[in-house]
């Protein structure tokens, strides 16, 4: 897979030039800027990287999960309370925490291949909120309820642990490549498409939907678990519905089913979480005089906003803003050849 | 262990459910649309109830009528402007359209009217008849009433009404029914609208019985899946049998359990219902 020809290959490609120049600028970026919040930011967009990749490749054959937060909950708790009780290093314990959340991805996974999109959105909510209730039930083992502090995942420091989120997440995201590039990818957009032409084709789609599960609920509790590391927090608000709702608008503005989609996707989102803040002075002296029940009127309308975002791109983009950056790259080069959508 | 009280809350959330589900179930059959975001318009419902009675001092229960009209409106534009765009396409996408109109929903609910909890008083507040040794409240009743009644109407409407054929028709097969001379538009619009307003219903029902606030309309939207499941899909009946069971189910592990287990339990078996039999209960048809 990695030999020199292939990587030859990569860098006469287009593709392949933007995939190496987002990884130096991956490591480069945070030289350049020096800072310490940037940095922070800079490290979830990796983090979220992973677990939007993670929904992802759920959602490209044909399994849109709602409750994605209960693994990336049991990944965290997972790693955490390993390393607190039983010393088990985080970073072995992060991959345990992986493990365990694929093999019970796989206990859902059984359950949901047989089901229709709509039943499976809905099993894997409820299945969420009984990750919730059973967490903060057990609080002696979990303590979940009031949260705890999980030991540093071998750096304390910013900046070794921003590259070595920069390391997992570029394997994760190279993973996921090869798998939608592979064979089984082909029969996840198959299944995508067309669940029953694909098994009239001889795809066993539930296996398929299944392999489809087990590998996106591991990178998802991957992505849990570095995530309570670099909090260097973790409580039962992980499983929240937001974090169940967030890696899927990742995928959709950025682009669903495709590879950098994710990627762009949670570099918008984490950008307008922490930097669209910023406006909520102006939007509170603007318009708080209209609504007058609310003290802070700009989480809310950010908010609104978001979710206006949100329906337009489903409406007029439906493959997300890296079908725009596409589009606007064959309006510069018209090229014949790029059609990169097998 | 089911007690009398038990039974009673369980009918009547599972009431409020029924009324959901069965809008939730007309557009799902008519129009093949799933709607995550079909519990906002319950919030809404409740809120419209909320400023209707507070701002025009009209009474809870003629203000149920005042939030069908007005959901129904909101379901009109949210039709229009959404739904319309993405239907028939891939299904992922009406998911995503839901989650973007919650996120709208809510939030714009929280400019109106604050995060703050509410509830409706009705005139019957505190006034309940004794049957054997437990209490009805009036207001129960009333709600049960007003669900019967509605149900009833909307029996009728489907059966015997030349829209309710035509809903029929179309739900049955589209495109035989637009070759039959049905505006399929319209009927998806109908549909879709008719839903709404069974959602406003339920908002106001739900505002009288319980406290609410911006964020009550996700789960009970996913219940209302829930109980399209375990009623079977398209089926009216079901989803009333279906309703009701699930509310009985949910306040029986809420009485045995504890409050934060009412939804667990009941996401629990409904789970178990889809490993052993992944089209529902009742349910025929697959798709």
């Amino acid at each position: 897979m990695f030999t020199k020809e292939n990587f030859l290959k990569l860098v006469q490609t287009t593709k392949g030039r933007i995939a190496l120049a987002a990884i130096a600028a991956s490591f480069v970026i945070p030289l350049v800027l020096r800072d310490n919040y940037m940095l922070q930011i800079l490290t979830l967009i990796v983090i979220f990287t992973i677990y939007a990749s993670s929904w992802n490749l759920l959602a490209s054959s044909g399994q849109g999960s709602l409750g994605h937060a209960a693994f990336l909950g049991i990944g965290g708790f997972t790693s955490s309370l390993l390393a607190i009780n039983l010393g088990v290093p985080p970073i072995i314990g992060i991959f345990i925490a992986g493990a365990l959340s694929a093999a019970i991805g796989f206990l859902i996974g059984i359950t949901c291949v047989r089901l229709k999109a709509w039943f499976l959105a809905m099993v894997t909510f409820g299945f969420s909120i009984i990750a919730e209730t059973l967490f903060s039930e057990f609080d002696d083992v979990t303590h979940a309820i009031l949260g705890f502090r999980p030991p540093p995942l071998l750096f304390s420091q910013r900046l070794p642990f921003y590259y070595f989120a920069v390391l997992i997440s570029i394997t994760s995201v190279a993973i996921i490549y090869f798998i939608m590039k592979s064979k089984m990818g082909l029969a996840f957009r198959a299944i995508h498409q067309n669940t029953a032409e694909a098994r009239m084709i001889g795809i066993n789609t539930a296996k398929y939907k299944l392999y489809a599960f087990v590998l996106s609920t591991f990178f998802a509790g991957l992505s849990g678990a570095i995530y309570a590391h670099f909090q260097r927090y973790i409580h039962i608000s992980i499983f929240s519905a937001d974090n169940s709702f967030k890696p899927l608008m990742m995928s959709v503005i950025g682009g669903l089913g495709t590879i950098e989609g994710p990627i762009i996707g949670s570099v918008v989102m984490v950008f307008i979480d922490h930097f669209l803040v910023n406006i909520d002075p102006f939007l509170n002296s603007a318009l708080s005089p209209l609504f007058p029940a609310v003290s802070n009127v700009g989480p809310s309308i950010r908010l609104v906003g978001l979710g206006i975002f949100l329906v337009i791109v489903v409406v007029l983009l439906p493959k997300g803003i890296s079908s725009l950056l596409r589009k606007v790259y064959h309006y510069i080069r018209t090229e014949p050849s790029k059609s990169e959508k097998p | 262990m089911i007690d009398a009280t038990t039974l009673i809350w369980g009918v009547a959330i599972g009431c409020i459910y029924v009324l959901l589900a069965t809008g939730l179930n007309l557009i799902f059959g008519v129009m093949k649309l799933v709607n995550f975001a079909h519990g906002e318009l319950l919030m809404v419902g409740a809120y419209v109830s909320y400023s209707v009675t507070t701002a025009l001092g009209l009474d809870v229960y003629l203000s149920v009528f005042v939030s069908m009209g007005v959901v129904a409106l909101v379901g009109l534009a949210v039709e229009r402007l959404a739904f319309r765009r993405v239907l028939g396409a891939d299904k992922l996408n009406e998911i995503f359209v839901s989650l973007g109109l919650i996120l709208i929903f809510d939030n714009v609910a929280v400019l109106i009217w604050g995060e703050n909890s509410k509830w409706l008083t009705s005139s019957f507040e505190g006034m309940s008849v004794r049957l054997g040794e437990v209490f009805l409240s009036y207001d129960m009743l009333i709600a049960f009433a007003f669900v019967v009644a509605i149900l009833v109407g909307l029996i009728f409407l489907i059966k015997k009404t030349k829209i309710g054929m035509a809903m029929r028709a179309t739900s049955q097969k589209s495109q035989a029914a637009k070759l039959m001379g049905i505006n399929i538009e319209h009927v998806y619009i109908f549909t879709f609208v008719l839903g709404a307003a069974l959602a406003g219903a339920a908002g106001s029902l739900y505002g009288i019985i319980f406290p609410f606030n911006p964020y009550i309309g996700a789960l009970p939207t996913i219940k209302a899946f829930a109980i399209i499941i375990l009623g079977g899909l398209g089926s009216i009946p079901g989803a009333i049998i279906g309703g009701l069971l699930y509310g009985i189910a949910e306040q029986s592990a809420v009485a045995a359990l504890s409050g934060i287990w009412g939804d667990a339990v009941a996401f629990s078996l409904l789970i178990i219902v889809l490993i052993v039999r992944p089209k529902g209960l009742f349910g025929e048809r697959g798709d």
